[in-house]
């Protein structure tokens, strides 16, 4: 499989994270998105017409939403990522992607206009990404009274991948995340997990190793 | 509630908030925080900055009895000394390393954090039993109007919303912003706790109505 | 703000690839600017309808909003044959010029911040280095920075004992000379130019001049972006924004040298503006 990449984009992060948690190795095939804006070249415009990255290449399957691609990932090669199949559930998860797409207009909004100098209302994006922050706030902390520590169930499914990049970036847009406690509690569950890998914006969680001791003399 | 905030609790984050091995920023009076527990469970409060280069601790890690700085590594005890400076593996930090710490104490499942000396223990709460906290961009004043009850000199407010009581534990935050804590009396059902939750969304949404009303010209 | 030193310096304000007729409006020390390609192509920077000093060097365009009495700075490696030169692209980072400057120079932080990449535990250990301030130059030097890095370029396989040196040439730019793994006795070169736009706000700009015939220029931009991302999240939550010259405000250690010279030789040259004189 093939992920047309930049290493800076949030969704083309939720691939990369999903594919690590489902232990899929990808062909990364890195596009120059800043400065050069290759995915507006002819290239990547004939394969996504949208001229938006991620894009998954599988044989003749291309994939240009991000959500598709991580339904893509999980039924592939970890199915448990994909949710029950129990109404609830699947409404959940179903929610929960749509609901991305809101964390993507407004906080990927203002991360770009905040880091990357991409025109828009800072403001009203600013704004819109506190509303949604206060949504998924107020959802993860439902969900954990009724014991359950990620967005659909006790375990993590598409619908926390989905929304965990553009939440834990948010700061890069001026949004500060020191208002939500069980968004903190959640974004840390999920940077524990066996096989999470970061990306720039997301440091390491240097305490799940032990403070290590060296050697004197070496180096 | 207390004007002069001098040698008074200010109420921070819930105890379930803060699991061991975490810290978390929050605010007082006595300005920005780093509130840690440790491995071991005991919470402790510093300065919100590491003396070397400015950097927020709230951002750094805990490890065992620790708090770590993200930038550079280096970690401070409970009692804001700094105990390790990684680029000098060999050097024991000199005393005059460390940061500001301030009193903390756990009551009633509420981390308090003290500005100066308190005289006095955190309130006790009584019979109630934490929910949630959220912040509203909104003063006291839009809060009680909204909540149509007066806090009272521990911060404390009762409000009945819909067939329930709940009772609001407010700390003030800069610029009129404040943090609210939802207190219940007993644990009640989870259906009670999301109703409760969702009453307090609401009242959240009118006081942040009524602040802007007051603020416009 | 008074009048400072830092006027007459030499400030990048855009990339050469990107100058095109219509302009980009920018700012430079909370003056407004635009940057353009002027009819026969060179680059034309304006504010407020005065015609700036304009340079076109090292893949970006320089300006200055006062009388630069120095010509911008040498970097003789950019006209080497055989060196590919990166673009990385602008970064707004809310944090003092300074500051992002300051964070170049620094090494101890590569463990924590450039985890696996730069550095990793337990490999922490700064050894001690040289630093100078070169008087003829009136440039900051530190010389015979090793550290142990898991990954120090793209061109890397494995973790080796790096060798650097830093130079700062102009308040808000540094040049680093980095050991070049393909090309031993060549130092690969990595620059940090900063737009200083207000005292706490900058737009960076990265450049590299590098040995590298293997990484494609995408791979070779994402790496020094990866990098420069790791570290901005850093830069936005120091207190305060602007960079302290009080020395009682922040405390160095051995590791801290580098920075140690280049905030004595700010307050030195009165290069004040992203600084704080006095603790407050």
């Amino acid at each position: 499989m093939k992920l047309y990449d930049y290493i800076l984009s949030p969704s083309c992060y939720k691939v990369r994270l999903m594919a690590a948690l489902a232990g899929v190795k990808l062909d990364i095939r890195p596009v120059d998105f800043h400065p050069g804006l290759e995915h507006r070249g002819p290239e990547l415009m004939a394969l996504n017409p949208a001229g938006s990255i991620p894009i998954l290449e599988d044989g003749d399957l291309v994939l240009t939403e991000s959500s598709a691609i991580l339904v893509y990932l999980a039924a592939k090669a970890a199915p448990d990522w994909l949710g029950g199949d129990a109404a609830e559930e699947a409404a959940r998860v179903q929610q929960w992607l749509s609901f991305s797409g809101r964390l993507t207009a407004s906080l990927g909004g203002a991360r770009l206009h905040e880091m990357l100098l991409r025109p828009g209302d800072i403001g009203a994006l600013q704004a819109q990404g506190i509303a949604a922050l206060r949504e998924l706030e107020a959802g993860l902390f439902e969900q954990s009274l009724r014991g359950q520590r990620f967005l659909v169930a006790d375990r993590p499914t598409v619908a926390d991948i989905a929304c965990f990049p553009y939440v834990a970036l948010a700061p890069d847009g001026g949004v500060s995340l020191d208002p939500y406690p069980t968004i903190r509690r959640w974004s840390r569950a999920l940077r524990a997990l066996d096989a999470f890998i970061e990306m720039p914006g997301i440091h390491r969680l240097h305490e799940l190793k032990p403070e290590p001791h060296i050697e004197s003399g070496e180096a | 509630m207390l004007s002069d905030p001098t040698g008074s609790w200010t109420p921070v984050v819930l105890s379930a908030d803060l699991p061991p091995g975490t810290v978390v920023p929050a605010r007082t009076p006595a300005g920005p925080i780093a509130l840690w527990r440790s491995a071991s469970g005991r919470p402790s409060a510093s300065a919100d900055r590491c003396p070397h280069r400015g950097m927020r601790l709230s951002h750094g890690f805990v490890r065992g009895e620790t708090l770590s700085c993200i930038y550079h590594g280096w970690s401070y005890g409970q009692a804001g000394n700094c105990l390790r400076i990684p680029a000098h593996p060999g050097l024991a930090p000199p005393e005059t390393i460390r940061v500001a710490t301030h009193p903390v104490e756990e009551v009633g499942g509420v981390l308090w954090v003290g500005v100066g000396e308190p005289a006095t223990q955190p309130p006790q709460l009584a019979g109630l039993v934490p929910l949630r906290s959220l912040q509203a961009r909104a003063g006291v004043a839009a809060i009680e109007a909204a909540a149509g009850a007066k806090a009272d000199a521990d911060g404390l407010l009762e409000t009945t919303q819909g067939s329930q009581k709940i009772h609001l534990l407010l700390a003030c935050q800069e610029r009129d912003e404040t943090l609210i804590h939802v207190l219940l009396e007993g644990e009640g059902s989870v259906a009670e706790r999301v109703a409760a939750s969702r009453a307090v969304e609401a009242l959240r949404r009118k006081a942040e109505a009524l602040e802007m009303e007051r603020d416009a010209p | 703000m008074t009048q400072d030193a830092m006027i007459d310096e030499w400030y990048p304000v855009g990339l050469v690839s990107r100058l095109d007729g219509n302009g980009r409006k920018t700012a430079l020390m909370g003056e407004p600017i635009e940057v353009a390609s002027d009819t026969d192509g060179s680059a034309r920077v304006t504010s407020k309808g005065r015609v700036l000093p304009v340079r076109v060097r090292y893949g970006h365009v320089w300006a200055s909003l006062g009388q630069p009495q120095k010509e911008l700075f040498a970097i003789p490696e950019a006209d080497q044959p055989g060196r590919r030169f990166v673009d990385v692209g602008v970064v707004r980072v809310r944090c003092s010029p300074l500051r992002a400057v300051e964070n170049f120079l620094d090494i101890a932080h590569f463990p924590f911040v450039h985890t696996d990449i730069l550095g990793s535990e337990p490999h922490t250990e700064v050894q001690n280095y040289k630093v100078e301030i070169r008087e003829d130059a009136d440039e900051v030097w530190a010389t015979q920075v090793k550290f142990y890095q898991p990954q120090a370029a793209r061109s890397a396989s494995g973790g080796i004992t790096t060798e650097y040196m830093y130079r700062v040439p102009a308040p808000t730019c540094s040049v680093l000379y980095k050991t070049c793994p393909p090309r031993p006795g060549e130092w690969d070169v990595i620059t940090l130019f900063v737009q200083p736009l207000a005292e706490d706000l900058c737009d960076v700009w990265p450049w590299m001049a590098l040995f590298d015939d293997e990484s494609s220029m995408t791979d070779l931009i994402h790496f020094q972006q990866t990098i420069f991302l790791q570290d901005r999240s850093i830069l936005e939550n120091q207190i305060p924004r602007l960079l302290p010259l009080d020395p009682g405000m922040e405390i160095p250690t051995r590791a801290d040298l580098t920075s140690v010279a280049y905030r004595r030789w700010l307050k030195r040259r009165g290069y004040t503006y992203g600084a704080q004189l006095v603790a407050q």
